[in-house]
This record gives structure tokens, C-alpha cells and sequence, in this order.
């Protein structure tokens, strides 16, 4: 069955129909070519947002207010929430280690003017952000040069910030940064160090200063916007009770209705990223059914265009029986031939695809899709089911070829 | 070399049976070169057919080469037809998408001949039939004679015993069927036993003998 010559009659005869050929191949290649291509898309999907929990470290609670949905011991619903200073404490007590922690104060869009000695002075909008020391490891930014907010700043509520590499860019230009004065909403702070931060866009173009400092200037009483918790190698069940807790505590002490899931918020990450995870693997499910699909589209095809081919090649087949081909050389014929298209389309439209992924790649860059790529093993897969595919497609026509009488086949008409 | 005794057999189409062949009796000896003669749809295709292997009889005996030939297998049918027997149709039945030469060489294919060899004999027997210019050409690019030619060169490729030849002649005119003949005839001057179907009486008459089937039975010319 494997001889050099029933190869060739297999080439011979494939090269011989190049309608029915190309037909055949283009379905098969256009089914291999979708499913690696949708298989590498949703890896970049996948690491897209894979980066954006690059943002934040995975293992963290953030506890933030909100607003009642309910009316809940003699209080209207629809009440503002606000965590303050005393709050500290009895979430801290909710936990099951002492963790790091950061406080945070946001402001959306703050005025910032580079002091500049030597010329002009300017000026632009920027996030500013007051929080504690910890706040870096939390948020995972990078220091690039001088420091990040310190205790003692936070102690004694300097007047230092920490900024990022957009207002580096368009304030500071090549000038150096550190240890230059800026002026933050009519407020004077001095630079003490530059950061950048991997996650997002909006992370890059914030100011830090300290929390009290915040505090004590942009706020009249003593609330905060979100308080985060490191939950260090805690396992995800650990961590997930802790916010419970946590979660708890703070509705009874705000005295928000145990349902009501706006008053407050006790996010954490593993949570998210589980559900996440869990999103992927269905993402993946369904591009594998999508592709499978596809390839049996494709797989039916051959068959059908297989068949079609037996039943035009009727008289061939009853000559070569009377030539003397025995059934075995006939089932061999058409079931290497089915498998030969397969095979050489299949891996047309692999090649196709690996390309197309690994020149589009690069380009294709955005927050949420990043790195498209091919998964060898998929690759290997599809090809194996190819062969398994060709082989079955292939039968059921070179069963019903071996079906067919010389006689009948004969037959003028 | 064939010995037919009371050879039926009848094809049934739904509640209909037809009884084609009613009892055929005839023999061949080595080296004849018989034609068998009758009106269309009285049976000749039938006969041939049972005499190649390609059908089978109902009841009688069939005797091809001294071995009787009853209840064959496909695999040993298959294996007799590529030993003993070489075919020419009305219709030539060349598989269009091979060469003239690659046409010839097929039965050599499922004889396991080695390519090479393949190439030669097949190259051999198209100067036997005077085409060997024509050897690469499709058989699309060929006249109704020459495709044949090619296929009186196909069927002697396997060395056969005998050649069975169903109206050889009948999509010809009447000049490239003299031609065919003659060269069935100097095929059978060398040796080979040949017998050919026709209705056409001058094709009979190039024949050593006539056998002439009427009504499922032979009516004459059986037996030399
Ligand atoms: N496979 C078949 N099924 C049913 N009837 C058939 C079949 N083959 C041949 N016949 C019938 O048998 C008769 C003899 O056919 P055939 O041998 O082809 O005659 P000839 O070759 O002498 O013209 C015809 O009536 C034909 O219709
Ligand atoms: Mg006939």
C-alpha cells in the first residue's frame, strides 16, 4: 500500500482533477486556517487582559464606599458611603495577618505648574492621587528614579510627590525632574522621585503625594476614597473569606442592609481573576467548537466532493477491475487520495495562518490584545484530526467504489 | 482454451425476470479467433461478460484454460482476469487523464511490474499497434482508431491467454474498423486467441467462425 508507485498514481490522480482538487483543499485550508487563526486571537485576548491584572498585584482586597440601594435602619436609601481614618483599625482587625495597606484619595483632574527658575512655566491636567507608602507594591509601578512616598512624609504630611511619565514628558520635557518644585491646585510640593507603571495608560499620567497631605488639603473631614489590603500568599479561599469578613464588619458598622451590594464594595483580585479564568476557558471551548466546526465543514466537504468524484470515475474504476485491480488497491486509492488533499491543503492553511498571526502580531498591540500566537499543540492536533478526517472522509466513497461492478461500470450508455 | 455447457442467466428487474442466456453451449479452442453474431439485446454483451469474469452465470459450466470457474471470490476473479484475459470495449473505456503510454501500462501497475519495465513494454506495445509517436498523448487528442489501438495495446500488456473484444468496432467508421480487424487479425496470426462481438456481418466474416446466438441459445457455429 505504501510503494513508491501507488504514491504516484495518488499524485497522478489528484494533479489530474485540479477543479475538484482545489475545491476539496480550499474548504479543508480555509477550516485549519480559522481555527489556528481564532485559536491565536483569543491568546491575545487572553494576554491582553492578562496585562491589565498586571496592573494591580493579584493578591490584594480593595475596600472602597458607595451608595445604599436600601433603606436600612432608619436611614433613606441612596446615602453616600464614606471610609474614614477610624475605620482603619477594625478592617485591620478583620484580617488574618497584619497586612501592608494603602489608603487612597482620588482626584480626577488636578492642575499641576512645574515651578521652572530659568523660563516659562508649564502647565497641564494630571490624576492625583494621595496614598500611603505601601501603595506602590500594591498598585506593582516601578520606581525610576528618586524615591516613593515615605512614613515619615505621611507622618508629618510633607509637601512631596512622586510623578509619572506623561506629566515627566510634557512638564519637564529633558529637564530633571527630582527635586524641582511643582504647584498642585494652588499648593506647592517638591518632586522627590519619578515612576511608570506597566497597566494602563491612566496610571502613567498620576501624581502621588502623601495620604495625609491629601487629606488634610482636598478633603474637609476625615473620609477616603478606598482603602487596599496586600493578602501576600493567602490562598484563594483565604482570601476570599477575609473580604467577607471584611465586607461584613464594614456594612454593619455603616449600617448598610446586608443585601445591598452598592453601599460598600470588597473587591479582590483572586476573585476576579477566577472568574476571568473561567471566562477564557470558555472563550477557548467555544473558538475549539467553532473550529472543530469548521474542520467538519470541511471534513464533509471532501466526503461529498469525494463522492462525487467515485461516482464520475464509475467507468475508471470498473476498468481498472477489469484490468485487474482488486479491491484493496481501489479502497487505498481514494482513501490516500482523500488524505493527500487533506494533508497538503491542511498544511497550506496552517502555514497561512501561523504567517498571518506571526506578521500581524506585532502590530496588533492594545491594551486589552496583546501577543496572538500560535499553540504548537494545537497545531499538531489539528493536523493529526486532518489525517483522522482525510481517513474517514475517504472510506465511506472508496467502500462505495469497491461496490461497483465492472459490469455495471461498463455498461455503455 | 473456453468450453461453455448449458451456460444461464437471467437478470430480474423488480417483478420481471429476464431470461438472457437459456442454456449456452459453445468452445474456443487455443489460436481461434471466433466471432459471436446475434441482434442487439439478444445476450452477446451477457455472454461476454460471463466469459471475463465480470459476471456471474446462473447455472452450466465454465471451463476457462482446463479450470472450472464457479463461485469465484473478487480477489480471485480479479486475479484470473490479470493473468489470463485482455479486453477491447466498443467504447475504448481509456482513462482520459492518463497517457496513451500510462494507459497501457496499467495492467502491468496491478501486476506489480516494476516502473521501469512498465515504461518499456508499455513503449513496446504502442510500435506493436504503430503509435508509439502517440505515447504521451491524452487520449482526448486522439481519433476513434487510434484510441483503439491503444486499448488492443492495453489488453496484450498483461500477456493474456485471451482477448475479449465487445463490437471493437462499432464506434468506428468503415475504414479504421478494417484497420482495427487487420490488426486483431495479425494479433491472432502470432498466436492469440481472440473472440470478438459485432453485428455486423463483415466484421464476422473476417473471422475464422461464427457463432450466432438467438433467443438465450446458440443457433449455430458452437463447435468447429
Ligand atoms: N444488468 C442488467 N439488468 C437487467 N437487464 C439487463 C442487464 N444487462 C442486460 N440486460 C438485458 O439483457 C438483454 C441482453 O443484453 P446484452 O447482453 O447487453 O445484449 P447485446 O449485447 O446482445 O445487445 C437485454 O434485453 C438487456 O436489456
Ligand atoms: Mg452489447
Amino acid at each position: 500500500m505504501f510503494d513508491r508507485d501507488a504514491w504516484l498514481e495518488v499524485a497522478n490522480n489528484v494533479l489530474a482533477h485540479p477543479l475538484r482538487t482545489t475545491l476539496t483543499g480550499l474548504s479543508v485550508a480555509l477550516g485549519i486556517f480559522i481555527l489556528v487563526v481564532m485559536q491565536g486571537l483569543g491568546y491575545g485576548l487572553q494576554h491582553g487582559v492578562e496585562g491589565q491584572f498586571a496592573d494591580d498585584a493579584v493578591n490584594s482586597i480593595w475596600v472602597e464606599g458607595g451608595r445604599t440601594q436600601v433603606a436600612y435602619r432608619g436611614n433613606q436609601s441612596n446615602r453616600p458611603i464614606k471610609l474614614n481614618n477610624g475605620d482603619v483599625p477594625g478592617l485591620a482587625s478583620q484580617a488574618d495577618t497584619i497586612p501592608a495597606y494603602s489608603r487612597r484619595i482620588r482626584m480626577w483632574g488636578a492642575e499641576v505648574i512645574w515651578e521652572n527658575p530659568d523660563g516659562e512655566n508649564p502647565s497641564g491636567n494630571f490624576g492625583l492621587r494621595g496614598v500611603d507608602p505601601a501603595h506602590i507594591e500594591l498598585e506593582r509601578s516601578n520606581l525610576l528614579s528618586g524615591r516613593f512616598i515615605n512614613e515619615r512624609d505621611v507622618l508629618e504630611s510633607r509637601k512631596v510627590a512622586v510623578v509619572g511619565p506623561n506629566i515627566v514628558e510634557e512638564l519637564f520635557r529633558s529637564a530633571e525632574p527630582v527635586g524641582a518644585f511643582v504647584r498642585i491646585n494652588g499648593v506647592l510640593f517638591q518632586v522627590v522621585g519619578t515612576f511608570e507603571d506597566p497597566g494602563s495608560r491612566w496610571e502613567n499620567r498620576v501624581t502621588y503625594v502623601p495620604f495625609s497631605t491629601a487629606q488634610a488639603l482636598f478633603r474637609s473631614d476625615d473620609s477616603f476614597d478606598q482603602i487596599i489590603y496586600s493578602t501576600g500568599d493567602m490562598t484563594t479561599d483565604a482570601t476570599i473569606a477575609q473580604s467577607g469578613r471584611m465586607l461584613g464588619w464594614l456594612k454593619d458598622v455603616k449600617a448598610v442592609h446586608p443585601d445591598d451590594s452598592r453601599g460598600v464594595r470588597v473587591d479582590n483580585n483572586n476573585e476576579e481573576y477566577a472568574m476571568y479564568a473561567s471566562i477564557f476557558e470558555g472563550i477557548r471551548l467555544f473558538i475549539w467548537g467553532i473550529g472543530l466546526m469548521t474542520l467538519l465543514a470541511g471534513a464533509v466537504g471532501v466526503a461529498n466532493i469525494l463522492a462525487i468524484g467515485v461516482k464520475e470515475r464509475t467507468k475508471e474504476i470498473g476498468v481498472r477491475k477489469a484490468l485487474g485491480a482488486t479491491n484493496g488497491s481501489i479502497v487505498s486509492l481514494v482513501v490516500m487520495e482523500s488524505t493527500v488533499l487533506m494533508l497538503v491543503s491542511g498544511s497550506l492553511g496552517l502555514m497561512l495562518a501561523v504567517g498571518l498571526l506571526t506578521t500581524v502580531a506585532p502590530m496588533a498591540n492594545h491594551e486589552y490584545f496583546q501577543n496572538p500566537q500560535v499553540d504548537h499543540r494545537i497545531a499538531l492536533f489539528a493536523l493529526v484530526v486532518l489525517v483522522l478526517v482525510g481517513l474517514a472522509s475517504g472510506l465511506g466513497p472508496a467502500l462505495r467504489a469497491v461496490a461497483i461492478r465492472p459490469v455495471e461500470a461498463l455498461r455503455d450508455e | 482454451m473456453i468450453d461453455l455447457r448449458g451456460i444461464t442467466k437471467s437478470y430480474s428487474t423488480g417483478s420481471q425476470t429476464l431470461q438472457v442466456l437459456k442454456g449456452v453451449d459453445l468452445a474456443v479452442g487455443s489460436g481461434e479467433l471466433v466471432a459471436i453474431m446475434g441482434s442487439s439485446g439478444s445476450g452477446k454483451s451477457t455472454l461476454l461478460n460471463i466469459l471475463g469474469l465480470l459476471d456471474a452465470y446462473d447455472g452450466g459450466t465454465y471451463k476457462l484454460d482446463g479450470k472450472l470457474v464457479a463461485n469465484l471470490s473478487e480477489r480471485r476473479a480479479a486475479e484470473m482476469r490479470r493473468e489470463l484475459l485482455g479486453f477491447v470495449f466498443q467504447s475504448f473505456n481509456l482513462i482520459n487523464f492518463k497517457t496513451a503510454a500510462e494507459n497501457v501500462a496499467l495492467p502491468l501497475y496491478y501486476q506489480k511490474v516494476p516502473r521501469k519495465e512498465r515504461t518499456v513494454r508499455s513503449h513496446a506495445l504502442l510500435e506493436r499497434v504503430g503509435l508509439l509517436d502517440w505515447a504521451d498523448h491524452l487520449p482526448s487528442q486522439m481519433s476513434g482508431g487510434q484510441k483503439q489501438r491503444v486499448a488492443i495495446a492495453r489488453a496484450l500488456a498483461a500477456n493474456p491467454r485471451v482477448i475479449l473484444a465487445d463490437e471493437p468496432t462499432g464506434a468506428l467508421d468503415s475504414k479504421t474498423s478494417e484497420d482495427v480487424m487487420s490488426l486483431l487479425k495479425e494479433l491472432n496470426g502470432e498466436g492469440m486467441t481472440m473472440v470478438v462481438v459485432t453485428h455486423e456481418s463483415d466484421i464476422a466474416a473476417a473471422c475464422q467462425r461464427t457463432i450466432r446466438l438467438r433467443d438465450g441459445v446458440v443457433e449455430s457455429g458452437g463447435y468447429v
